[in-house]
């Protein structure tokens, strides 16, 4: 499916998404009076937050509590800006930058709220990826949570600004739903079509797996951070029509009830998409009503008046959060929107025929094309383990060099170091001119070294044929010079066509090899680093892998560097190999070569294997 | 220069409670990766058993040692409940669980006692001060670094020099490599909860004679800086932790007392929480590193 | 025919997709040391994580001494008598040689964790001068000792060793096979992962060949030790 189409297909599901919900919510208000029409509003208006929620959290998989903390910095600029003078110089005289004598148009005190939440966002924003990136996410969560309680606490105590707990009322009302429906319609087009552009494609693949992003060649930081100030935009503006249609704010608006009730949301529905988070507001919505009513004193149940108590509300969202997580912990919708459900109920005439694999061109043939990679006495240590020593190394344009040596040779660790997950101690790595020592693992990537992982690291959850894509679009913009495959053929060359559609995850082991294979050849490398590409296949599956890797080298003008300890597929496969034992490189020369040499037989099969 | 000690005792004092919360957070983190936002819940459960003891009219000495008995069992309980069915799930699953009991606890507090706060009434002796060398100190401050240092050397030797302790340490470095010594995960992780209930209970105890109040909603407001000091010090270890929390306390103090002028002291910990932002910039893994080896 | 020490039944573990090991049966009689050879990725960790309950199988059975104990935790396999070397040796580096040995002896009585302390300080002189060292700072040949003498300190029939030799320089991976030897002299029941055939074979009374996760060969040492077609086992089929 091409782009432009993809991108209509969602806007129209978010359309219909509207269309469900706004219809839906004034049908219930029709049939009852004002307290009906109130709880519609606000329900549309928790929609817009849960969205900027989902923009976030969905893509990024980082956890958030603090996102409706910038709700509250929204909320007091429209509440401090719109209110009028004279209600100020009562409550609020000596507040800060003379905003006491200001009055704004609400459009434009929610411009200001947009910017003043969005300046958080970024001093926020560089903790949150930096310290994500190197503890783990569960730090990014907890740096959330202390903004949540912290702008509680300055919200509270900045009297000046905020009058304190009491909060600021006489905020002119919002009349009419024009600008919930308005803005209800952009966050839920916005945050469908952010999943489908490339930006919001790279976070969801780093949110499978970072270390495979990188070597993609994908910075998390910047699609994080867009990802970012993206769903603080939107939770502005929502906070900024949830402070106008309730006409006060306080501190407590955008705090933890409202957290809870928000990220309950968005966890119970389907924290993974659009159609999921939309769901999660309808279901908890209802269910809070529903039990604030049963616990209203109005209702009598014999033998549960035990239950039906104030705050059952509280017990059922904590309730609900704490039931997901032990038994369905993606929520009612684990993935998928609505606008590929139509997909699903399409009669099944004939899937579309996989697309010809264009032959080879004889002058394609092992043209060689491009800069030689030379690692150069690198060296490197672990604690006092000295895993690599001195190890010299070319592989130039074109060329299959071989890598193998027993195990705990340093065969991966020297990939590693090569495509920058390790650094090394001594020693340099250089692809023609340029010094790729130091760089960081996607500056690799994009400087034309494609790797696939000894583990597998797919980005388990995305469809196959995704896995290739996010690949081919960093190949697109990093590496448009080079020759490249296009992605529905490297799909079918990996024999993926009929199942692209499917999480890689899902995969049968010796398909999730060759879809790792496809997805580094969508970086359009200058060389590809193949970590163990046949481990654990059969026999005729690591015959068709030799197939596999000659041919795709061949398209991409690419070299190889392949790591194995099989040597039946080393030798049929490559031009010259290194042999690597205890850190060091024992051998080099052509299969031949290396089949007769004494000192190889050695390190495979024992010390007296040869006397 | 008397202000200066004084501030420096006061720091150490709020320090110590949120070092001994971040202490027993790390342990759990180290031997299952969970952040434990029910962790002040703990706190929660204890402080309404101290409420109702202190009504009927109980001893502190007794409530102290009912608070610590109810922190201790609370975590194995919650353990035993909750966690035991997310270990080794994604980090994502495990926190909302956390998060999830967390609000359940609170909520049946909501709901079967009350939203209000309970007052009981506090030690008063606790608030008297003495003079040491010209510096009027609160005989407060002196029990809880007094009682923290003595705690924190008691597991200190827990961990150095008892079979448990040994084991908790090998489970944290490698949970796989000690289930093949023989260590039950069970057993091991059910220890780490009691254990660290059991600081979350001493902790407990300092809070408690302090604000003598039992509240739905206090559990995550005290977690809040332990977690904090955890990540601080560098997420997963234990000296880490207990760093990260002096270094909390004592920036909050000398925050308020050096750095915001008079009338704008309630931004304290908006101040810290800016400091804290500025920290992960530059140093993003806290204190100290703990070496995650993730094989590639 | 006597009940084998170990047994395992038409075994298969799978990781998520990918099945790392098929159908594989093995027996090992007591006293008897058996090796387990092969190229990477063919299954003989999987085999013996599979074995001593780190991974569970999806089908097939482990048998100590007749008794079924397929799926068991590897806390109550040492209870049964079986200890794992892992691979890697997955030494506590955070914590000293005493306290790697001391947590190894969890499941005896103090009294029999003292005594086994000692005879491991016996058998592994090296260690009494860095008993109270971080393990993380001994070197390779040192923390294997260590990693050894850790599954020992349970004093288990059955011993189970995932590639003892790795990494190692060439010196003290005669130093590891002496000791395998003194070990198979003591009459220890052993079944070994290791990539250095022909040493292992030297010291085997059997051996079990693995390709592609499933058992393709077997025989006593001696007998595979002829085989030339060992090397292609290693080198390709196509290899002559």
């Amino acid at each position: 499916m091409s782009d432009q189409s993809r991108y209509l297909r969602a806007i129209a599901g978010a359309m219909v998404l509207f269309v469900l919900l706004v219809g839906g919510g004034l049908l219930y208000a029709a049939s009852g009076g004002g307290s009906r029409d109130i709880l519609v509003t606000q329900m549309l208006i928790n929609t817009i937050i849960v969205l900027g929620l989902q923009l976030f959290i969905g893509n990024t998989g980082i956890l958030s509590f603090g996102h409706t903390a910038f709700g509250t910095f929204a909320g007091y600029s429209v509440a401090v800006l719109t209110m009028p003078v004279s209600r100020k110089m009562a409550q609020i005289p000596d507040a800060p930058f003379g905003v006491a004598g200001v009055h704004l148009h609400p459009l434009v005190a929610t411009g200001v709220g947009i910017l003043v939440a969005l300046l958080v966002g970024v001093l926020v924003g560089l903790a949150l990826t930096r310290s994500g990136a190197k503890s783990g996410a569960v730090a990014a969560t907890i740096i959330t949570l202390a903004l949540l309680f912290v702008v509680h606490e300055v919200s509270l105590n900045w009297t000046d600004l905020t009058d304190g707990g009491g909060g600021l009322g006489f905020i002119p009302r919002l009349r009419g739903r024009f600008w919930i429906y308005l803005v209800l319609a952009l966050s839920l087009v916005g945050t469908r079509l952010f999943s489908e552009i490339r930006v919001g494609r790279w976070n969801k693949a780093a949110r499978e797996d970072d270390i495979a992003a990188g070597a993609v060649g994908i910075n998390l930081v910047p699609p994080q951070t867009i990802a970012l100030l993206a769903s603080v935009v939107i939770i502005a503006v929502g906070a900024s029509l949830r402070v106008q249609s309730l006409g006060s704010m306080t501190p407590v608006f955008f705090y933890f009830d409202y957290t809870l009730l928000t990220l309950a949301m968005l966890i119970v529905g389907g924290r993974k998409g659009v159609t999921g988070a939309v769901l999660g507001v309808v279901v908890i919505t209802v269910g809070n009503e529903f039990t604030r009513y049963l616990a209203g004193g109005d209702v009598n149940v014999p033998g549960l008046g035990w239950l039906l108590r104030p705050n059952l509300s509280l017990l059922f969202l904590g309730g609900a959060m704490l039931l997901f997580m032990l038994m369905r912990p993606e929520g009612i919708i684990p993935s998928g929107e609505i606008d590929q459900l139509a997909g699903r109920f399409r009669p099944r005439i004939a899937d579309d025929p996989p697309p010809t694999v264009p032959a080879i061109e004889p002058t394609e043939q092992r043209v060689p094309d491009g800069p030689a990679l030379v690692v150069h006495d690198v060296g490197v240590q672990f604690g006092g383990f000295r895993a690599l020593a001195g190890v010299d190394m070319t592989a130039r344009p074109g060329e299959i060099v071989g890598l193998i040596g027993p195990n705990g040779a340093g065969k991966t660790t020297l990939l590693n170091i090569i495509t920058g997950v390790v650094e090394p101690t001594t020693g340099s790595i250089r692809l023609g001119d340029r010094d790729l020592t130091d760089l960081p693992p996607h500056e690799i990537a994009r400087a034309g070294l494609a790797r696939t992982f000894q583990n597998l690291r797919l980005f388990g959850g995305l469809p196959v044929r995704e896995n290739v894509a996010v690949a081919a679009m960093a190949g697109e913009r990093y590496r448009g010079d080079r020759p490249r495959i296009d992605v529905d053929v490297l799909v079918a060359m990996a024999g993926l066509w009929n199942q692209r559609h499917r999480p890689a995850a899902d995969l049968d082991y010796g398909s999730q090899r060759r879809l790792e294979l496809a997805r580094a050849a969508a970086m359009s490398p200058t060389l590809l680093l193949l970590d163990e590409p046949t481990s654990g296949m059969s026999d005729e599956e690591s015959a068709v892998m030799i197939g596999h890797v000659r041919d795709t080298a061949s398209r991409l003008r690419a070299g190889v560097i392949v790591i194995d300890h099989d040597l039946h597929f080393i030798t049929n496969v490559c031009d010259r190999i290194y042999v690597l034992d205890h850190g060091r490189i024992i051998a080099e020369g052509t299969p031949a070569e290396i089949q007769r040499n004494p000192k190889v037989i050695e390190a495979y099969l024992g010390t007296r294997a040869v006397s | 220069m008397t202000d200066i000690i004084q501030q420096l005792i006061d720091g150490l004092g709020r320090g110590s409670g949120y070092a001994l919360l971040a202490l027993g957070l790390a342990i759990i983190f180290g031997v299952m990766h969970l952040v434990n936002f029910a962790h002040g819940e703990v706190i929660t459960v204890s402080a309404y058993v101290s409420y109702w003891l202190a009504i009927h009219g109980t001893s502190w000495w007794l409530i102290a040692l009912a608070a610590l008995v109810t922190s201790t069992l609370a975590a194995v309980v919650i353990e035993f409940v909750a966690f035991r069915r997310v270990r080794g799930a994604e980090d994502f699953t495990m926190l909302l669980t956390s998060f999830g009991v967390a609000i359940v606890v609170r909520a049946g507090f909501s709901m079967w006692v009350s939203t209000k706060p309970r007052q009981f009434d506090k030690p008063g002796w606790i608030f008297n001060t003495v003079r040491v060398f010209g510096i009027s100190l609160e005989i407060y401050d002196l029990i809880v670094i007094g009682v923290t240092a003595v705690t924190l050397a008691a597991v200190a030797y827990l961990l150095r020099r008892t079979m448990f302790g040994v084991a908790l340490r090998a489970a944290a470095e490698d949970f796989d490599a000690a289930r093949l010594m023989g260590i039950r995960a069970n057993r091991v992780i059910s220890g780490a909860f009691a254990l660290s209930g059991l600081l979350a209970g001493v902790a407990a105890v300092m809070i408690l004679m302090r604000r003598g109040q039992a509240e739905p909603g206090m559990g995550l407001d005290i977690l809040l800086p332990g977690v904090l000091a955890a990540v601080i010090g560098g997420l997963g270890s234990l000296s880490g932790a207990v760093l990260g929390g002096f270094a909390l306390g004592l920036a909050e103090v000398m925050v308020r007392a050096w750095i915001l002028p008079e009338g704008l002291t309630g931004l304290t910990d908006g101040v810290v929480f800016a400091l804290i932002a500025v920290l992960f910039i530059f140093r993003p893994e806290g204190f100290i590193r703990v070496g995650h080896a993730e094989r590639v | 025919m006597s009940t084998p020490e170990l047994e395992v039944r038409s075994l298969t573990t799978r990781y998520g997709a990918i099945r790392a090991l098929r159908d594989a049966s093995l027996t090992v009689g007591a006293g008897e040391v058996v090796f387990l050879i092969g190229p990477n990725g063919a299954g003989k960790t999987t085999l013996l994580n599979t074995v001593i309950g780190l991974l569970r199988p999806t089908s097939g059975q482990v048998l100590v001494r007749g008794e079924d104990v397929t799926g068991s935790s590897p806390d109550s396999m040492i209870t049964k008598g079986v200890a794992l070397v892992p691979e890697h040796r997955r030494i506590f580096a955070d914590l000293t040689v005493r306290e790697n040995l001391l947590v190894a002896g969890i499941t005896l009585d103090s009294a029999t964790r003292e005594r086994r302390l000692g005879e491991m300080v016996e058998l592994f002189p090296l260690f009494e001068q860095k008993w109270t060292t971080s393990a993380g700072y001994l070197s390779g040949g040192e923390a294997q000792q260590l990693a050894i003498a850790r599954a020992l300190m349970s004093d288990p029939e059955i011993l189970l060793m995932d590639e003892p030799s790795l990494g190692l320089a060439p010196t003290l991976v005669d130093l590891v096979f002496e000791l395998l030897a003194r070990l198979r002299d003591e009459g220890r029941t052993m079944l070994i992962v290791e990539q250095n055939a022909q040493r292992a074979l030297e010291i085997a009374d059997r051996a079990y060949v693995l390709r592609s996760g499933e058992i393709i060969d077997q025989g006593t040492g001696a007998e595979l030790r002829e085989r030339t077609d060992l090397v292609s086992a290693y080198f390709g089929s196509e290899q002559t």
